[in-house]
Order: structure tokens, then sequence, then C-alpha cells
């Protein structure tokens, strides 16, 4: 852990004359002390962070936040929580990029692939588990996967789960249809004009791979995946950025059929539209995670992500955004909404889900989101 | 100190400032991307330092970024002649109307207050199978089925049109509120025409306007990457959506340094030709 | 053209421009989420939750103050810059002219990254100021081409008749070219407010923590759904800068012919 850092800086308040000599001995001692144990000196010495910055998306769910886990935070500690906001991972990894050191502490990232990607770059942490009890909650698996990516320690505490799914109109596409056509609905000709697609390369790569009966996680047919992401670009309507974008082409009819992110369908069932979803064999699951970035204040970070796994503010962000929480069903018992929520497992094993392996897609990324862009454009 | 040498010293006085904020905050910068558009990118996501010839050998020589560019500066040219058409009379309603031409003026930035996502999005609403166009339609009877509008490349021109016609408008309104009505009248009562008139009198004193829009709308469309995403079809991307996905979605810097460097390569010739034939020099002379 | 034909035209523009706004405008009053036409039901409910959105007012507040200082300063360097092209001879004005325009002609992805890049470099941290900054810099050229192109009509005799009578430079300044100015500074200031309002990329990279104006809030909304108190916002937006206005025409108009009568 960075307890040197946090000296560092103690030392640098006390030569400011921030900090009076008894103070500043004493959280030295504290520091040596307990190192990584809480006494009340530690959390003297927590109270030398003054903020925490955390990013994450908007609306229902920055609520959500501010409502149940900063604002009792802000209470208890003392330290202020500053919250952002970004349009998307990538806008938010480009500003990490360009950012100094410390300047964003936490953010609300989509699991594995980020996750990879922010340790690729040198920007993990490595969290004190310690110090965040509520970890005990969550279910293993979602752990695991990013415990194998940063050797055993973690940098994040996973926060929520869906799956990308396939979303149709069943006024057109019929429940029996969807089931047996499975991903190859995204490419019968049929619904020329009125399919449409996500953006993303990942997505396009995963369904071009279902297309063609190979495994999602390790496709060797190459030229069959671009085959099927042409074909499926060729009777597509659009290609849709974002999830206010989905339900919108959804809910107006200008598409019968796209994939789609289980979370988002749910919101359209819930305001009355004959939306189906259906997750084919092998669908796309995937994880969300709270994420610290290096260079941040450690212990004040993870008891912020204390307060954020608490299962009231778990709950709530979950209601909000219509995916399941990380908590272990066993374990917590997740109110009324959620175990209706699509992709919900309520075994806590989430055997049913297929996640991306972070190895195999990071390998590939830059030629493969380069190789999609274009195809994209029509080249 | 003699009367000519402030006269000469006057204008960098008036002109420092700007020039200051430009310079800091673009120029300075700009050299970073400079320096960028060298660097390599490595198979982890972080950048080599070097000086390596790679992303501008790949941007100047493969055919997927010309074609991209020369599409791109093709629909900024239709948006502009577009902008133009529609812009000019309305801007000469406004200014030669006896009403308020303030609240004119306003209600033309009206739109503004929506944001720009929004109001790009609310086209489906509008064009969409269950959008406006389609019910009036249908309740007509003059189409039995909902006619498939959207996403295609005059929506992405109709998108551009409607966000950046103010900005022609303003301009040539400007300009047109500089003429002198009775210069006209004035042409008229020496036998010509109304038409003749406006083509002789009014017209030439309006270009610096008409010019000065006109650049704003080719420029502004050459550069959007929200229009094409919102309302294109699957192939019609435009070229700052190219520097976009480098820059974000990549996290190639070093390739999308050199590919924003081309484009404003093009754009800057662009905006020297037109302060040499249209900019203020030569306006300068024409009323000298 | 006649001028009726005109007229009609204009009212077809203005039409055209209209289109969104209407529909932002109708769907801040449906019952439900999505706008298919015809609409469902007529509802308050997206006022009622916005005026309990302390989020979103606070980013409306933000915006506002921002626009209206980009305003002031963008106008301000603007007119200063543009004096000095028209009104002086000066070396290398072709050069200078496209370099006050060079913003617009980078894609601000770009720019956005560059000016990051730079502040790393120097070790600055982000700051409102600097949000400032950066919306100056890319609203000046806008305000530049307009106020140019306004002062090129001006004609020079109208100043150079009130030096001759004893106005010193500034106060011809203020007494002669600026009132003859007016419409472009105003035109300036619009685009300057609105753009620096409307304005999505730079500020998502610019902003600083705690910071947050009306498109971001919008653009982090993105993933889940809009809200319509987006709309309603717009809405009430909307109201405030026509319907008030309108209102206080209507009543002096009303007045007036009280007066009269």
């Amino acid at each position: 852990m960075d307890n040197t850092k946090r000296y560092e800086r103690m030392r640098e308040r006390y030569l400011n004359g921030d900090l009076d000599r008894r103070k500043f001995l004493g959280l030295i001692g504290a520091a040596g002390l307990a190192y990584g144990v809480h006494t009340p000196f530690a959390r003297q010495a927590l109270a030398a962070t003054e903020q925490v910055r955390f990013d994450g998306w908007g609306g229902v769910v920055s609520e959500a936040f501010r409502k149940y886990a900063f604002d009792p935070y802000t209470k208890k500690t003392g330290i202020k929580v500053v919250d952002g906001t970004f349009g998307g991972g990538d806008e938010y990894l480009s500003r990490v990029k360009a950012s100094q050191e410390g300047e964003y502490n936490i953010a609300h990232l989509s699991g594995v692939f980020d996750y990879a990607r922010y340790a690729n770059l040198g920007l993990n942490s490595t969290l004190n588990e310690a110090n965040i009890p509520n970890l005990k909650f969550v279910i293993p698996k979602l752990t695991d996967v990013f415990r194998s990516v940063t050797d055993g320690t973690l940098s994040c505490v996973p926060y929520d789960y869906g799956t990308t799914g396939i979303a149709y109109n069943r006024k057109y596409i019929s429940d029996e249809e969807a089931k047996e056509k499975g991903a190859k609905l995204l490419i019968d000709a049929a619904y020329k004009g009125k399919i449409g697609g996500w953006s993303d390369w990942r997505t396009r790569v995963w369904y071009a791979s279902l297309q063609t009966d190979q495994d999602p996680n390790d496709a060797t047919d190459m030229d069959a995946v671009w085959e099927a992401v042409r074909t499926n670009r060729d009777l597509l309507l659009k290609y849709w950025q974002s999830g206010a974008e989905l339900m919108s082409l959804l809910a107006e009819e200008e598409i019968y059929v796209t994939e789609g992110w289980s979370g988002r369908i749910y919101a359209l069932q819930e305001q009355g539209k004959d939306i189906g979803y259906i997750d084919p064999p092998n669908g796309f699951g995937w994880q969300e995670c709270l994420f610290v970035i290096k260079g941040s204040p450690m212990e004040a970070c993870e008891e912020l992500l204390n307060f954020m796994l608490a299962p009231e503010t778990s709950i709530a962000v979950a209601e909000g955004q219509n995916y399941p929480p990380a908590l272990d069903p066993t374990k917590v018992n997740l109110g009324d909404k959620i175990p209706t929520l699509p992709a919900f497992d309520p075994t806590g094993k989430l055997d049913g889900l297929t996640f991306a392996n972070p190895e195999y897609w990071n390998s590939h990324e830059q030629a493969w989101s380069k190789t999609f862009g274009r195809i994209q454009k029509g080249y | 100190m003699s009367v000519e040498a402030r006269e000469r010293r006057q204008p960098w006085i008036l002109l420092s400032p700007a020039l200051t904020a430009i310079g800091l905050l673009l120029f300075v910068p700009l050299f970073f991307i400079v320096v960028y558009s060298f660097w390599l990118r490595t198979a982890t996501g972080a950048d080599q330092a070097g000086f390596y010839l790679d992303n501008w050998n790949e941007a100047l020589t493969d055919p997927f970024y010309r074609d991209i560019l020369f599409s791109t500066l093709r629909i900024a040219a239709i948006t502009t002649v577009a902008c133009a058409v529609l812009g000019y009379p309305a801007a000469y309603f406004i200014a030669r109307s006896k009403g308020n031409k303030a609240l004119l003026l306003l209600l033309l930035m009206l739109p503004f207050w929506i944001s720009y996502i929004i109001r790009t999005m609310s086209w489906i609403n509008i064009l969409g199978v269950s959008g406006a166009v389609n019910w009036v339609l249908l309740n007509l009877g003059i189409t039995s089925e909902p006619i498939q509008m959207l996403y295609n490349e005059p929506t992405v021109i109709l998108g551009l049109v409607h966000f950046l016609l103010p900005f022609m408008v303003l301009n040539v309104y400007v300009a047109l509120e500089g003429v002198d009505v009775s210069l006209e009248d004035a042409a008229c009562s020496l036998g010509s025409t109304r038409w003749q008139a406006f083509r002789e009198v009014t017209l030439p004193l309006s270009l610096p306007g008409l010019a000065a829009g006109g650049l704003l709308c080719f420029v502004l469309s050459a550069g959007t990457y929200i229009t094409p995403l919102v309302l294109g079809g699957p192939t019609d991307a435009m070229y700052a959506n190219l520097v976009f996905e480098a820059i974000i979605t990549q996290l190639n810097w070093p390739l999308g340094s050199a590919l924003s460097l081309m484009l404003l390569g093009v754009l800057g010739a662009l905006v020297l030709v037109y302060n040499h034939y249209l900019g203020m020099g030569q306006l300068m002379k024409g009323l000298g | 053209m006649g001028w009726p034909l005109i007229r009609v035209y204009t009212l077809l523009v203005y039409l055209f421009m209209f289109l969104p706004v209407a529909v932002v405008v109708l769907l801040s009053f449906n019952a439900s989420q999505f706008g298919s036409f015809p609409m469902t039901g007529l509802s308050f409910r997206w006022f009622v939750e916005l005026a309990q959105n302390e989020a979103i007012l606070r980013a409306f507040r933000t915006s506002l103050v921002l626009g209206a200082l980009t305003a002031l300063i963008s106008t301000t360097l603007g007119v200063l810059a543009s004096l000095a092209l028209v009104r002086y001879n000066i070396a290398g004005r072709n050069l200078i002219s496209t370099l006050l325009i060079a913003p617009i002609l980078v894609p601000e992805v770009v720019l956005a990254v560059a000016l990051l890049l730079f502040l790393n470099f120097l070790s600055i941290n982000k700051s409102f100021f600097l949000l400032l900054m950066g919306h100056v810099i890319f609203t000046l050229p806008f305000v530049i081409l307009v106020v140019q192109a306004r002062l090129v009509g001006i004609r020079r005799d109208y100043e150079e008749a009130a030096l001759s009578l004893g106005a010193s430079p500034v106060q011809t300044f203020f007494q002669i070219t600026l009132p003859l100015l007016a419409p472009a500074v105003f035109a300036g200031m619009l685009f300057a407010f609105t753009i620096s309002f409307d304005d999505i990329t730079g500020t998502l990279f610019w902003k600083p923590g705690g910071v947050e104006t009306v498109p971001t809030q919008i653009f982090a909304m993105l993933r889940n759904s809009i809200s319509p108190e987006i709309n309603a916002l717009g809405t009430v937006m909307i109201f405030l800068t026509v319907g008030l206005p309108l209102l206080g025409l209507a009543i002096a108009r009303r007045m007036a012919m009280q007066r009269g009568g």
C-alpha cells in the first residue's frame, strides 16, 4: 500500500504548518503501528484525506449513490465525495490517461475489459480487502475474474452484472422463432432494414462467433467471423451507440430485432412495450465494477467502496438501472424487484452466464477494433 | 513617441489578448499533437516516444482515410450550399423587416436551448416510422405503409443543415444590416428592377457575410461526429468519426493526431484561400 | 423575388428550425417516456420531477454562468482583434486572420486532449477558469468572423469625422463605432453563449470535479435513458427566452394603446 506516500503527504502538511507537531507524530506512530488494522489512530490518518473523486453514470445511478453511499460516508468520515459523470468508458479512460496521478480515484467501469486495460496501462492499485468487510457478500465468481488479471489481488470490487442478449418486437417476431434462430436472427435476410446493432467491436465479434457456431471466447475462423459481421452490417438499419438510442429505436418500431442490454430491455417491458428478450446459448454476460485508480488515497477509497457495496446502496442502484447487483442472493436479501430482473441468478453461482475472457479479448483489441471500424463504415 | 510609432503599435495591443489566448491554449497544445503524431502506439496501449513515420504513412496512403475525407468534404459542401439557399432569403427578410429583429434572431437560436444530442435524436420522433410525418401521411391516406426515411446520407445532411443554418443566417443578416436600404431604392429609381437592384447592389455588399457563414458551415460540418452517429446509417461515417475512434475507442493518440493534423491541413488551406480571395485584405481593396 | 414570397419562404425556414423544438416541447407533456404519434396522454409529471432534481438544476445554473462569461470575454477579445484586423494596415493580416479562426479547424476531441496534455506538462489542475478559457477559445472564431464582416461594412468616414472634431479614439469607439457595430456584437454574444451552452466534447474533458453542465448531464444519462425531465427543461428555457419577451411586448403595446386611447 502507499503508506509511504501518505507519510510524504503528512510530512509536507506538517512542514507547511497545516498539522501540529503532536498530531503529526501521532499519525506517524499510527501509520507505523497499525499497518492495515483499524485503530483510532488509523481513523485519524484517514481524516487527513479531504476528498475522494468518484466518476460514474448520471441520472438515477448517481442519485442513488449520492443518497445511499456518499452522504452517509461524508457524515461518518468527514471526507467529501466529489462526483463526476462520463458518457462512456472509452472517453473516461482517455481522460484518465491525460490526467495527473491522483486526480481521479474511483470509477464505475465495465468489468473485465476495462479492468484489464487499466492494468495494462499500469493504472491499477491494490486494495486492502480487510478494509472492505462488505466484500464478503459479493459473488465469488465475479471477483475471481479480476484476481486472475492482477495476480490474485484486487484493484476493484464487482458491482453489478447483466447480459447482452437478443431483443425483439413480439408483434413481428414470435418467441418460438427467436428461440429457434437465436443469434442468427441478427443475420436473417427476412428482417433486412429492421435490424439494429451495437457499434461495439467486442459485441459484434462475439455475436458473429455465435452466428458461425464458434466459441465466443476462442474463435478460430476469423474470416468467417468478419464475413458474418459484414452480412449483419448489410442488413442493418443502424448501429446504435447508447442505451437511450437502443430503447428509442425499439420503442418506436424503427427496428424489430437487435442485440440489447438486459436492463434496458427490462425498462422497456416495464413501460408496457411488447419486447421479448432471450439470452442465446453462450450469450454475452458482463459485469461492472468500482475501480480504484493508482495514486488514490487507498484507505479513504476502501471505506467508500464499503459504503457503496452495502446492501441498501447496491439495491437502490440496481433498481435504478435494472441490472442485478454483484451481491450473493444466498447471503443477502435483495428485495422484491431484483429477482425479476433479466440475467438475475438466484443461486449466486452465475453458471448460466458466459463472461468474456479478458486475455483473449485484450490481446486482439488493437487489430479487431480497427478491422471492425472499417467494416462498420462499409469497407 | 511619434504618432506613427503609436499607430504601428495600436493594432498589436488590440490583438494581443486574443493572440495570447489562442497561442497559449491552442498552438502550444497543438505542438504536443504534432510531436505525438510521430510516436507509436504499442500493443499494450502505452505510447512509445520517438520519431516514427508510420502514422503519417498510414494516414496519407491508406485509401480508407482518403475516401472518407473526400466524402466528408462533399457532404460539407452540400450542407453549405443548402444553408446558403435556405438562409439567405431568411436573413434578407429579417434585415428588411420592420418587426422586432432581435426577437426574430433569438427565435432562430431557439433550437440551441435544446441540447444537441436531444435535438438530433428528436428527428426520430419526426421522420421515424412511428413519427409525426408518417402519422400524417398515413392518416391522409397518402401511403398505406409507413415510409422508412431515416438513417441515410440525406438525413445526415438534414441534421447538419438544421444545426448550421442559424450560423449562416446570422452572418448574412449582420452583413445585410450594414447595407443601406436607400442604395437599393436609388438603383430602382434609376430604372433598374428590384431584382436587378438586389443583384447589383445588395448582393455584392452582403458577400462578406455570405462567405463568413459559408466558411463556418463548411468547417463545422467537416468536423462533426455526433450527427452521422445519430442520423446516419451503417456506412455514413464522416472524417471526425475516424479521429474520434482513433483517439477515444482505440486509444491510439499517435494515429489520431496524424489524422486530425491532416484535416487541419485541408481546412487550414481552405481558410487561407478564403482569406486571400474573400477575406479582409481583398475586401478592403474592393471598398477602398 | 417579391416580398410576400420571401415572407412565406422565411416562414417555412423557421418552421423547419422549430420542428425538433416542437417535438421536444410536446414530449415534455407526454405521459409516457417515448414519443410515438399519436401521443397517449398528457401529464406535468416531468416538470414536477425537474423541479425536484437538484443535479439538473445545478448543471443548468452552471451552464448559464459559463455561457454568459464566455460570451462576455469572447466578444470583448473578438471585437478588439477585429478592430485591429480591419482598421489597421498590419503586416501578415491574412495569416493572423487564419490563426484566429484555427480553433474551429481542429476537431474538438483533439483540441480537448491536447490541452489536457499541456496542462499535465505544466502540472496545472483543472478548474472552472480553465473550462471557461477553453470555451472562450473555440467561440472566438465565431465572434471574429461575424464582427469582421460587419466592421468592413462600416465606413471609416464616420470615425474620421468624429476624430477630426476632436474626439479621442476611445470616445470615437464607444460613441460611433460600437453603436454601429451593435448588431454584430449582439450576434457574436448570442453565438458565443449558445455554443458554450451546447458544447459537449470539450466540456467533458476540461470540467473539474463536481462541475457538470446540462450537456454533460445528458451525456451521462445516455447509457440508461435520457429522462424526459430534460425535455421539460428545454420547454422551460424556451418559455423564458420567447414567452417572456413576447409577453413584455404585448404588455408594452397594450399600455401604449391605452395611453393613445
